[in-house]
């Protein structure tokens, strides 16, 4: 590529750069097909989920002969990728990600952890998993997220524990780049239930396009060392409302108390928050509980008027019950005040926090 | 209008704003400018605030223009006629 500052040096740092692409979806379909294609040495991607035919419109890597196979969309991505560019070595990793595996995914062979981390992921119950591992190590982390019209793209250059001797710091914090992290900026999930998700109210395939691209032109700076160029704002588009802008958050490190980033407190990494699942014996269920800093109280109406177009959905005050089709299987998806959850149809976890995740949102 | 302040309202929140996607308001502070709007959508007070209805919900971010009100005054952020106030929701999608 011929562009100031990356050239056949930049080239040769992506053959020996390791992305880990976590969630392998809408975003991390065009993440991956992007970074294979630009020369990336080594792709990790993670995913949970299978492919469906109603992700083909948006999930640009996968096509009707993968829905037919049943394939998971992780290896799915791995064989498309093989194809692409076969110089590109890539990791499947068919798993939920969370704080109990993270760690050892992000390392490579050789002990080395990835280069850079690129959100494609559905839940900010991940996504806050993610960005305390990426402070706790100093790794790079693009975060995105798209719903209905609407994206959101931030590039986050983590700062190191406050008092790291110079030699210590990362590059970023010595060139004087290091950002505020996702908590800096939003210091609490949005609770279950609160925000419509791309299974419930749909995505449109552009603003997937758009804000992935974005988080892999980030990618592509941060990994051939052009800080200097990386975004320090926080980007948000909304395509219906022809609405483009960029909000100023670099001051959300210096001004705030961030557990994360300041504190180093890793409650999400450390299990203290989250959900944690437990499988209901003899019942062919999943129970997901809830922690979060504050009791959740979840908005019956607002998730039954979503879930409705998906199946059944019945409503009393103190629970809500529906029947979804996931994949081609039926679900029974109770939920309770508290924002406890019991998925019937499973007994994997894996399969439980991804109806959850796909449904409710979090 | 000179003292116009224009709300930005997000897609999750328009179904209690009337399906607006923007609210034109009057109000020289952010919390005054909130304050008219959740007048006139009493249902999204409940969103914005948290119980007592004071304090902002966290998981929600308000800017003023390009900047974060939690920078600026928070609520006590003054406003002029033509500023726009955003409801930026974190996005959970992808
Ligand atoms: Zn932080």
């Amino acid at each position: 590529m011929l562009l100031p500052g990356f050239g056949e040096e930049g080239q040769q740092k992506l053959r020996e750069s390791t992305a880990f692409i976590v969630g392998c979806g809408a975003l991390g379909t065009v993440i991956a097909n992007m970074l294979a294609r630009a020369g990336v040495g080594h792709l990790i991607i993670a995913d949970r989920d299978f492919i469906e035919v109603t992700n083909l419109q948006r999930q640009v890597l996968f096509d009707e002969g993968d829905v037919a196979d049943g394939i998971p969309k992780a290896e799915a991505a791995k064989r498309k990728i093989a194809r692409i560019n076969s110089q590109v070595k890539v990791t499947a990793i068919v798993d939920d990600i969370n704080h109990t595996n993270i760690e050892r995914l992000i390392t490579c062979e050789d002990g080395s952890k990835a280069d850079i981390i690129v959100d494609g992921v559905d839940n900010f119950e991940t996504r806050f998993v993610v960005n305390d591992v990426a402070v706790k190590h100093g790794i790079p982390y693009i975060y995105g997220g798209a719903v209905g019209t609407v994206g959101m793209t931030y590039a986050i250059l983590p700062h190191a524990a406050p008092g790291t001797d110079d030699a210590n710091q990362p590059s970023w914090e010595r060139a004087g780049r290091a950002t505020p992290c996702i908590r800096c900026i939003f210091e609490q999930a949005p609770p279950p239930g609160m925000n419509p998700t791309c299974d419930t109210a749909g995505v449109i395939g552009p603003v997937v396009s758009i804000i992935a691209n974005y988080q892999v032109a980030e990618t592509l700076k941060v990994l051939t060392g052009n800080l200097d160029a990386v975004n320090p704002a926080m980007v948000h588009v909304d395509l219906w409302q022809n609405h483009l802008k960029q909000f100023k958050v670099a001051r959300a490190y210096d001004a705030g108390e961030c557990v994360c980033c300041k504190k180093r407190e890793f409650e999400f990494l450390d299990g203290k928050f989250g959900s944690s699942t437990t499988t209901l014996c003899g019942r062919n269920a999943v129970q997901l509980t809830q922690k979060s800093a504050d009791g959740d109280r979840l908005d019956f109406e607002a998730i039954a008027d979503r879930l409705r177009p998906h199946g059944t959905v019945k409503v009393n005050p103190f629970m809500l019950r529906a029947d979804i089709h996931d994949n081609g299987e039926p679900y029974e998806l109770t939920l309770f005040k508290d924002g406890r959850a019991i998925v019937k149809g499973t007994k994997e976890a894996t399969t439980a926090k991804n109806i959850y995740a796909k449904y409710v949102g979090g | 209008m000179s003292d116009t302040i224009t709300i930005q309202i997000p897609t999750p929140l328009r179904p209690q704003a009337g399906d607006n996607a923007t609210v034109d308001v009057t109000g020289s502070t952010v919390g005054e400018a909130l304050g008219a709007l959740t007048q006139q959508f009493p249902e999204l007070g409940g969103r914005l605030f948290k119980e007592g209805g004071n304090e902002v919900n966290r998981f929600i971010n308000f800017y003023v223009n390009d900047e974060d009100i939690r920078f600026l005054e928070n609520l006590d952020t003054p406003l002029k006629g033509g500023d726009e106030l955003s409801i930026v929701p974190a996005i959970a999608g992808g």
